[in-house]
């Protein structure tokens, strides 16, 4: 049976975010969900688990979960190394970076578990469609598509070493760059949101098949979601299409 | 200062050049005046006595009920209720309720303000009492999350103005806190539960110690009672408390900060609204209004029809219900209370955002947000998805557990009519975006033309 852990749901939980777990666990025929709260210990610190999952958050539960974590940095690393799944989506990508900047002041050190630094302004939105190409070992190129809706950008050599997809709409990392998250062994962290699984049935077989290694079994609905894909990819792709907003 | 009034003329040029070109612009004059004069806000005359309303959802059903109280009193109020509540709609409605030499006209003012636009608008118009309905999820594009828009209001909110601030809502109540303020809440309800069976539950953590909050009592979301165990922090005693909700006679009691009871008349059988006959009350209440007063002022009003219209048609009800887009805690909380109704339903989801549509494409992260898991109920004989995200509402209604069977999908909401069962004695609800009204209109009256023959009455 997966183990599948899903770290402080009680914080990490807007833009529906959590769905990607709850389509996970639709999807998948044999896996145990497990969801950590803000005042336990992750578990994947002490066991072993099939995969780590961290969605979006507000900036004040960022730097809670950051406090949180910073004694098991060493620990995350490890892992991170030792080929743990860990999908990180949203500004929770920002929580593993060196630090997170708002108006030019840092407001909190991350876990420098890759070089990066997050930087975002008090009031502002920056919102925009995202359609990037994700290449993973041993198969075709899949194309991701869903949103951003964020309050800054992050910039470093993370995302030039190991970028998560090739923007072809939308901003990459930031507005300068076509990277767009980090993709460094089995450690996914993307600003991405959907939430990514349910708006990218291709992208959520290949993670059950390949990180999972659940080859059985397909994406709940997978018919129904593949037509709101093509719909929204061809959508996305039609020439004039506005994307920022 | 010539530089103002030109702004204030030419404004008022344009209000008659929208009438007389048939236009309907509430934003247009106060968007010339503010594009003349920056600070137009700053130098119109405002009315002695304002009242702000504020919130996530609410504020214009609120700001109408209030506005036609006050009226009922033989009051002359300047208002919004028809316009728009952002920067530009706000110099809009002043500028009407000024003359020419810029003297107002109104004693006082009841206006709606967004609450993303507190920093435009409260350095010039600074209320004598601000309501503060609720702070919940709205669009994630413009609005994040609710803790966002309670640091705007907190760092703008001006230091005079006294609160009048929903109690059983923590994140409202985390607003401005050193200003002055009375709460307002409803005691327990017979819905209540003690653990929270919606998606979204913004209040999970202490504010002021991060452990875990206990919840006594939970309404819906993060709305109710709770309390820190560790720290001490709870939700507070309110000043106006709605009691012994009666929905057969449709009324309620409430409890005045003296311990005084008055009775009250229910405008409909929503919570929301329960909450919004409080929160008028409280204000009125505020104002210096007998609760006898406010209590027989509120007993003639209703809520305006393109909010919440339902109709006996032959062997059918129809029922429109206005659901604004992407606000995934308003739709939630009309799912739960359609699925409560007893009988034969079918309902429609027309929120496509048009204006998305047109200009980029609809973040739908906000479906995922919502308690689309309440249309499970076998009682939702068909539910019918329209417009362009209709596949994305596919998927996620199967992903709450909605049988395919009982789902139709159109992109053409033109389509809707055909796509209804309609057994006899069936309820239809239909639900519309806020930039759908007319549309919803006129796919309404096929559907009220379809249920009258079906019910063999003649006329349509």
């Amino acid at each position: 049976m997966l183990r599948i852990e899903v770290l402080f749901p009680e914080l990490s939980n807007l833009y529906g975010e959590l769905a990607n777990m709850k389509y996970l666990k639709e999807s998948l025929s044999d896996a145990e969900f497990i969801e950590t709260s803000y005042t336990d210990e992750p578990l994947f610190l002490t066991e072993n688990v099939d995969m780590v999952y961290l969605g979006t958050m507000t900036e004040d539960a960022q730097k809670l979960i950051i406090d949180k974590l910073m004694p098991h940095r060493d620990r995350i690393r490890e892992r991170i190394e030792e080929g743990m799944n860990f999908l990180i989506t949203g500004n929770a990508l920002e929580i593993f970076g060196n630090e997170i900047i708002e108006e030019g002041k840092t407001v909190t050190e991350g876990l420098g578990l890759f070089d990066f630094v997050s930087e975002r302004r008090a009031r502002v939105r920056y919102n925009c469609l995202y359609v990037g190409d994700f290449d993973a070992e041993g198969v075709d190129t899949i194309r991701i598509v869903g949103y951003k809706s964020l309050f800054g950008f992050s910039r470093g050599s993370a995302f030039e070493k190991y970028p998560f997809a090739r923007t072809c709409l939308g901003w990459g990392i930031n507005k300068d760059v076509k990277e767009e998250g980090i993709h460094y062994k089995n450690f996914i962290a993307t600003y991405t949101t959907g939430p990514l699984f349910i708006l990218n049935p291709p992208f959520m077989k290949w993670y059950m098949s390949s990180l999972l290694g659940d080859s059985d079994s397909e994406p709940a609905f997978y018919d129904d979601a593949m037509k709101a894909y093509e719909c929204r990819l061809e959508e996305y792709m039609a020439p004039g299409k506005g994307w920022e907003y | 200062m010539f530089r103002f009034y030109i702004a204030l003329w030419m404004s008022k040029l344009s209000v008659i050049a929208l009438k007389l070109t048939g236009h309907n612009g509430t934003d247009f004059p106060g968007t010339v005046a503010l594009k003349i004069c920056p600070d137009f806000l700053k130098y119109i005359a405002k009315p002695k006595h304002i009242i702000g309303i504020t919130g996530t959802n609410g504020k214009t059903t609120v700001t109408n009920l209030l506005t036609d109280a006050l009226a009922a009193d033989g009051i002359r109020v300047l208002s919004n209720r028809e316009g728009s509540n952002i920067r530009t709609g706000i110099s809009t409605i002043l500028m009407k309720g000024v003359t020419l030499f810029n003297r107002s006209r109104f004693d006082s003012a009841v206006l709606e303000i967004d609450e993303r636009s507190a920093g435009l608008v409260f350095p010039y118009v600074r209320p004598e009492l601000m309501l503060i309905n609720n702070l919940t999820r709205d669009s994630i594009m413009r609005n994040a999350h609710p803790g966002f828009i309670a640091r705007i209001l907190t760092e703008e909110m001006p230091k005079e103005t006294r609160l009048v601030i929903n109690g059983d809502d923590l994140i409202a109540c985390s607003v401005a806190p050193s200003n002055d303020r009375v709460y307002f809440g409803i005691d327990r309800m017979d819905t209540d539960t003690d653990r929270c069976i919606n998606l979204i539950n913004d209040m999970q953590v202490c504010p002021r110690c991060t452990s875990k909050l206990v919840f006594d009592t939970v309404r819906y979301h993060h709305i109710g009672k709770a309390h820190c165990p560790e720290c001490g922090f709870s939700s507070p005693n309110c000043d106006y408390e709605g009691h012994d909700v009666n929905l057969m006679d449709m009324t309620m009691q409430i409890r005045d900060k003296d311990g005084s009871e008055e009775s009250y008349r229910l405008i409909n059988e929503s919570v929301f609204n329960i909450y919004n006959i409080v929160a008028v009350t409280a204000v009125m209440r505020e104002m210096g209004y007998s609760k006898e007063r406010v209590s027989e002022l509120l007993s003639n009003i209703s809520i305006v029809k393109t909010r919440f219209n339902e109709q006996r048609i032959g062997d059918y009800t129809l029922s429109m219900q206005l659901s604004k887009d992407k606000n995934a805690l308003a739709a939630s909380r009309v799912f739960d209370y359609i699925s409560s109704k007893s009988g034969r339903k079918e309902i429609i989801l027309m929120m496509s955002c048009l204006g998305d549509t047109k200009h980029w494409s609809e973040n739908t992260c906000w479906l995922y947000d919502c308690d689309f898991e309440f249309l499970a109920d076998e009682s939702f004989e068909r539910i019918i998805v329209a417009g362009d995200r209709g596949l994305d509402y596919v998927l996620r209604l199967e992903l709450a557990g909605v049988d395919k069977d009982r789902i139709r999908c159109t992109r053409n909401e033109k389509d809707i009519p055909k796509l209804l069962k309609l057994s006899p004695g069936t309820d239809v609800y239909f639900l519309y975006g806020t930039d759908s009204i007319s549309l919803a209109e006129s796919i309404a009256s096929e559907i009220r033309c379809n249920m009258l023959a079906k019910s063999e009455v003649s006329e349509c």
